[in-house]
């Protein structure tokens, strides 16, 4: 096909196939919020605007918007803005860790109340910063042989990556490295730098987890104790041994019971995924999710993901990976026919954050993964982050709209 | 690959990224699918233990029968009103739509209208139903509230105990009221109220599961377990064996269908040894005392041929079904627990007394057995110094008073006078004391009778190793006349005169005569209980006879205590005792006795009365003992009649 191209035809205007899959996944995203929150809010009598499927609905029209608005401007365009979009996102990612400009919930620092909606700085930061190491890396492919420019790229990483553990959200933070990873990758900084960069996270991700589970609570990270119980979970380890030495009777009875806790949120997960079986229960019949033993705090975001295997089946999953593999290929299809190295980077940096928060939320619904805050992309309801994955989607089709722009 | 094809050949990155994401997402795959497909069933299990509730149903308690196959004991039918949530949920809406203000702000707001919103439709129905069926009933909202949070999927139940106009005023209007239905329980219930409480026993809520069943249940129908008399004895037997039901659950946590898994099999049905008719007629016997309803006493009646308990009273008596309601405090310290009146107590088998005269039967019987005593021989009763007219007699230097007159008394003559002096002075002869504490054992004196597990005292008597230490000639004296170191149940008596009366065996008193499935068609077999011979007094038939015509005088002949039992055409062998309760050297109370025996030629009955605080064995317990045996005769007559009509039927 690219073999004998063919320059006197028009080229299209608009990838299509992208569009009509996001489109598919924000009718599962409408559907099944609905269906996770129909339990508490057709009891409850909420007025139908008010309901969190139709406010999600409105975030999609919203995203979409935003999506349009990002695909007028080039993206070289954007590029050139992008060190004041990335200054910016790290302003809000300090604000948010002012306590009275910060909202707190559960324990964790995330959210910037604006009133009608609440705004969540790591969602704004992980697009700020694809676009900010695009820019970096974009300069000629000599001057990243240079020690200096992999440190600065390093540091463009390290610094929203450090504020947003520190909130704490380790799953948005560690959702960061994958994504600069792969645009080094793509952008052709030597292998030995990569390899570094490799072991070099490697190690502090080994360093954070040790510290969050084995170091005495004077030395640890302030994770929220909550967030060191799921890692527990996920590693199977049994909590009275983390009980204080002179713990009494008591206590270490209140650890079994505060595991059985921690833990019930995957089992329940699990068992939701695994009882919709090849064909699932129905719509709204998941009776998993509808009887609250899948918590409701989590159901429409976190854990949609169980709500809709439940409900559809290994047949829904299907569907839904098959829709991310079309959104993800045709962001690589994207990167490799991108004019210039910048689109290439931006598209491959979108590729690897969608993926990468694909990869983490529907495997934390099958254990595969500890459990961390981090949404499926367009699925788990929440403004910023679907408002964002629209963005990253237009960025993509920026791309791809001036991929012949010479 | 489309996409691989799309790439320009060099681009070995983005070939590498494509690569790494479809092994992503060839994971994610593989895990959905051995989720999802492949142990999809232990999930599914899983969430079946989650949706489905399981509901213990009690099993009909078997019936107690009296040895004719009439109720003591069964149950009935109870029809209840009971309203079903499931099917309220478009009236809760509506009530809360209609009573909600225009805003409603706060979570807790919001809540608190949909509880009221709730209890109002509840409530609502409820007054039209107990309305309509003129039966007022009020919901409590508590009440509402817990069964709601905890027991959504069962009815709630809001009318109990209609009776029968009203079961049929329900039904006439079917299907007006919304999640009405009318629920069957069965009931235990005691048809002739206190008759044979003791016997019978009490019931009590139980809420625990019995053995072999399984521990757990999500909810729990009401049931009941037996504490006291047959009812707790037999308590596994009656009950059966609880059936399990299982009721899927809705997203709601609604009723959404229900599957029997284990039907209830019915309890097996008790026969007892008692004839209904003849324990009401002794029961109203024992209160024709001059105490009327007050008196505290006990009779019973046994088969001296089979040990049969044909029936056992004991007054002042209660009702089995008090029990199974609330009992309040008030109730339960001035009568139930009253200090002196003891309802509770079955005073045929759970007291001890002092059998005072009625043991002389046991110091005849030792010393005939030991040949000291000449049936002929005279002893002369001294004179009482202190009481003119009356007899007394020293042992050591004590003296022992005596009710009959000084003079000289042959064997029959002291029996049926019953006198102390004469059997103390039989007593103290060589051998006699040692004999005594033989028949004693072979009576199983001191020894519970196995009759009612944990309801029954063994009483007291002197063994061998007691001879050994301290033992006085007073001691003896005291024994010989059935005072001191002697207490016996009325129940232990009986099995004592219907081992002398039937010739020297001694029973065990039965109770039950058989276990049999409440349906025949359960085929189980049947369990009999065949009387069982304890042991044998192994003395001679001559002493016994003996015995048995002074009995006979005492009751029939001129001057003999226990004339208030004759009865025309019915010979009697029986002795009457009165046993003084010491309190610090001075005579607090009496416990009088009356020990029988009929026909004295050929015996069948053995018929014991014990009265608390009476004049006398003769004035008080032996009119008792009358009133018995008439109904005993009647009985005979009843049973004859009834043979002759099936024979003239055939």
């Amino acid at each position: 096909m690219l073999a004998r191209p063919n320059i006197s035809e028009k080229p299209a205007r608009f990838d299509w196939v992208l569009l009509c899959a996001l489109l598919g996944l924000m009718v599962l995203g409408v559907l099944f919020i609905h269906s996770a929150r129909y339990a508490t809010e057709s009891g409850a009598g909420v007025p139908w605007f008010k309901q969190l499927h139709f406010r999600q609905a409105v975030f999609y029209a919203l995203g979409l918007g935003a999506a349009a608005a990002v695909c007028v401007v080039p993206y070289q365009t954007l590029a050139r803005w992008s060190y004041v979009f990335y200054w910016a996102s790290i302003l809000l990612l300090v604000l948010v860790l002012i306590p009275h400009i910060g909202k707190a919930a559960y324990g964790a620092r995330r959210w910037i109340d604006l009133g009608i909606f609440q705004l969540q700085p790591s969602e704004i930061a992980k697009i700020a910063f694809i676009l900010a190491l695009g820019n970096f890396l974009a300069r000629p492919l000599d001057e990243l042989k240079l020690t200096g420019n992999f440190w600065k790229a390093l540091a463009m990483l390290g610094l929203p990556f450090a504020l947003i553990l520190v909130e704490p959200d380790l799953g948005s933070a560690l959702v960061l490295i994958p994504t600069g990873f792969v645009m080094m990758y793509v952008a052709g900084i030597p292998a030995k730098y990569l390899r570094r960069f490799l072991s070099g996270s490697a190690i502090i991700v080994a360093l954070i987890l040790v510290d969050v589970l084995f170091a005495p609570p004077g030395w640890q990270l302030k994770l929220q104790d909550y967030q060191r119980r799921r890692l527990l979970v996920y590693f199977g380890l049994d909590h009275k041994y983390f009980a204080p030495p002179n713990a009494t009777a008591a206590e270490l009875q209140k650890a079994r019971i505060q595991e059985r806790n921690d833990s019930y949120n995957v089992e329940q997960a699990l068992i939701s995924v695994g009882s919709g079986g090849l064909t699932g229960k129905g719509w709204r019949q998941g009776t998993q999710n509808v009887l609250g033993y899948l918590p409701r705090a989590v159901a429409h975001n976190d854990f949609i993901f169980s709500v809709l295997a439940e409900e559809s089946g290994f047949v829904g999953s299907v569907v839904v990976l098959s829709l991310y593999a079309v959104v993800l290929f045709a962001g690589i299809r994207i990167a490799g026919q991108a004019r210039d190295r910048l689109g290439k980077m931006m598209a491959a940096g979108v590729v690897a954050l969608l993926f990468s928060h694909m990869f983490i939320n529907i495997g934390m619904n099958i254990r595969l993964m500890p459990v961390t805050g981090v949404p499926l992309p367009l699925l788990s309801y929440g403004g910023t982050s679907v408002i964002c994955t629209l963005v990253a989607a237009g960025l993509l089709q920026n791309i791809y709209l001036h991929r012949r722009s010479y | 690959m489309l996409v691989f094809d799309q790439l320009k050949k060099q681009d070995s990155q983005l070939r590498l990224v494509a690569m790494v994401l479809a092994a992503g997402f060839c994971v994610l795959l593989a895990g959905l699918w051995y989720v999802q497909v492949f142990s999809s069933k232990k999930f599914a299990d899983s969430l079946e233990d989650q949706a489905v509730r399981s509901v213990r149903i009690p099993a009909v308690r078997g019936k107690v029968l009296d040895r004719n196959g009439q109720a003591l004991a069964e149950n009935r039918p109870t029809y209840n009103v009971e309203l079903y949530l499931a099917e309220l949920g478009k009236h809760f809406h509506a009530e809360y739509l209609r009573i909600r203000p225009a805003t409603v702000r706060t979570r807790a707001e919001r809540e608190q209208l949909e509880w009221a919103a709730r209890y109002n439709v509840v409530s609502n129905i409820t007054a039209q139903v107990s309305d309509w069926l003129q039966q007022p009933q009020v919901i409590d909202q508590k009440k509402f509230q817990r069964h709601y949070n905890e027991v959504r999927a069962l009815p709630i139940s809001i009318l109990q105990n209609l009776n029968a106009s009203q079961v049929a005023r329900f039904a006439e209007r079917p299907g007006v009221f919304p999640g009405l239905d009318l629920e069957i329980q069965p009931l235990r219930v005691y048809p002739h109220g206190s008759l044979a409480a003791h016997v019978l026993g009490s019931l009590t809520r139980d809420e625990s599961s019995q053995e072999e069943e399984d521990a757990f249940y999500h909810y729990r129908l009401p049931d009941w377990k037996g504490v006291t008399g047959m009812e707790g004895v037999f308590d596994g037997q009656l009950r059966g064996a609880a059936g399990t039901k299982s009721m899927t659950v809705n997203r709601l946590g609604y009723r959404q269908q229900e599957t029997m898994l284990r039907t209830p099999e019915p309890g097996d049905n008790l026969v007892l040894t008692l004839d209904l008719k003849l324990q009401r007629a002794v029961e109203a016997a024992l209160v024709s005392s001059m105490f009327g309803v007050q008196t505290r006493g006990a009779a019973v009646v046994m088969d001296v041929q089979t040990g049969d308990v044909l029936a056992m009273a004991s007054a002042p008596t209660f009702e089995p079904i008090e029990f199974m309601g609330r009992i309040s405090t008030e109730h339960w310290t001035n009568i139930l627990n009253h200090p002196v009146q003891k309802p509770m107590l079955n005073r045929a088998a759970q007291e001890n007394y002092h059998p005072g005269s009625i043991l002389k039967m046991l110091t005849a019987l030792a010393a005939l057995e030991m040949e000291k005593l000449d049936p002929k021989e005279i002893f002369n009763v001294e004179a009482d110094p202190e009481r003119p007219g009356k007899g007394c007699i020293h042992v050591g230097n004590r003296k022992i008073k005596d009710t009959v007159a000084n003079g000289p008394y042959n064997f029959k003559k002291a029996l049926m006078h019953s006198s102390n002096s004469y059997f103390i002075h039989q007593g103290l002869k060589p051998g006699v004391l040692q004999k005594m504490i033989m028949l004693g054992e072979k009576f199983h004196l001191g020894e519970r009778t196995g009759i009612l597990p944990r309801q029954e005292t063994a009483g007291e008597f002197p063994d061998q190793t007691d001879l050994v230490r301290r033992w006085q000639p007073g001691d003896t004296a005291n024994l010989c006349i059935g005072q001191g170191k002697v207490s016996v149940s009325p129940l232990q008596i009986a099995v004592m005169t219907s081992a002398i009366a039937n010739g020297g065996k001694v029973f065990w008193p039965r109770l039950v005569l058989r276990l049999e499935p409440s349906d025949p068609q359960f085929g189980e077999k049947v369990s009999e209980f065949p009387p069982r011979v304890r042991d044998d007094l192994g003395v001679k038939p001559e002493n016994l006879r003996l015995i048995h015509e002074a009995m006979l005088a005492e009751v029939e002949e001129a001057g003999g205590t226990g004339s208030g039992a004759i009865i025309k055409g019915l010979k009697i062998g029986g002795k009457t005792g009165t046993a003084e309760i010491e309190h610090g050297g001075k005579i607090v109370d009496k416990t009088t006795w009356f020990a029988s025996f009929a026909p004295v030629d050929r015996p069948k009955w053995a018929v014991v009365v014990m009265v608390e605080s009476g004049a006398s064995g003769g004035k008080t317990c032996a009119p008792i003992a009358r009133q018995i045996y008439e109904a005993l005769l009647k009985r005979e007559r009843d049973a004859g009649q009834k043979n002759s009509t099936l024979a003239s039927l055939n």
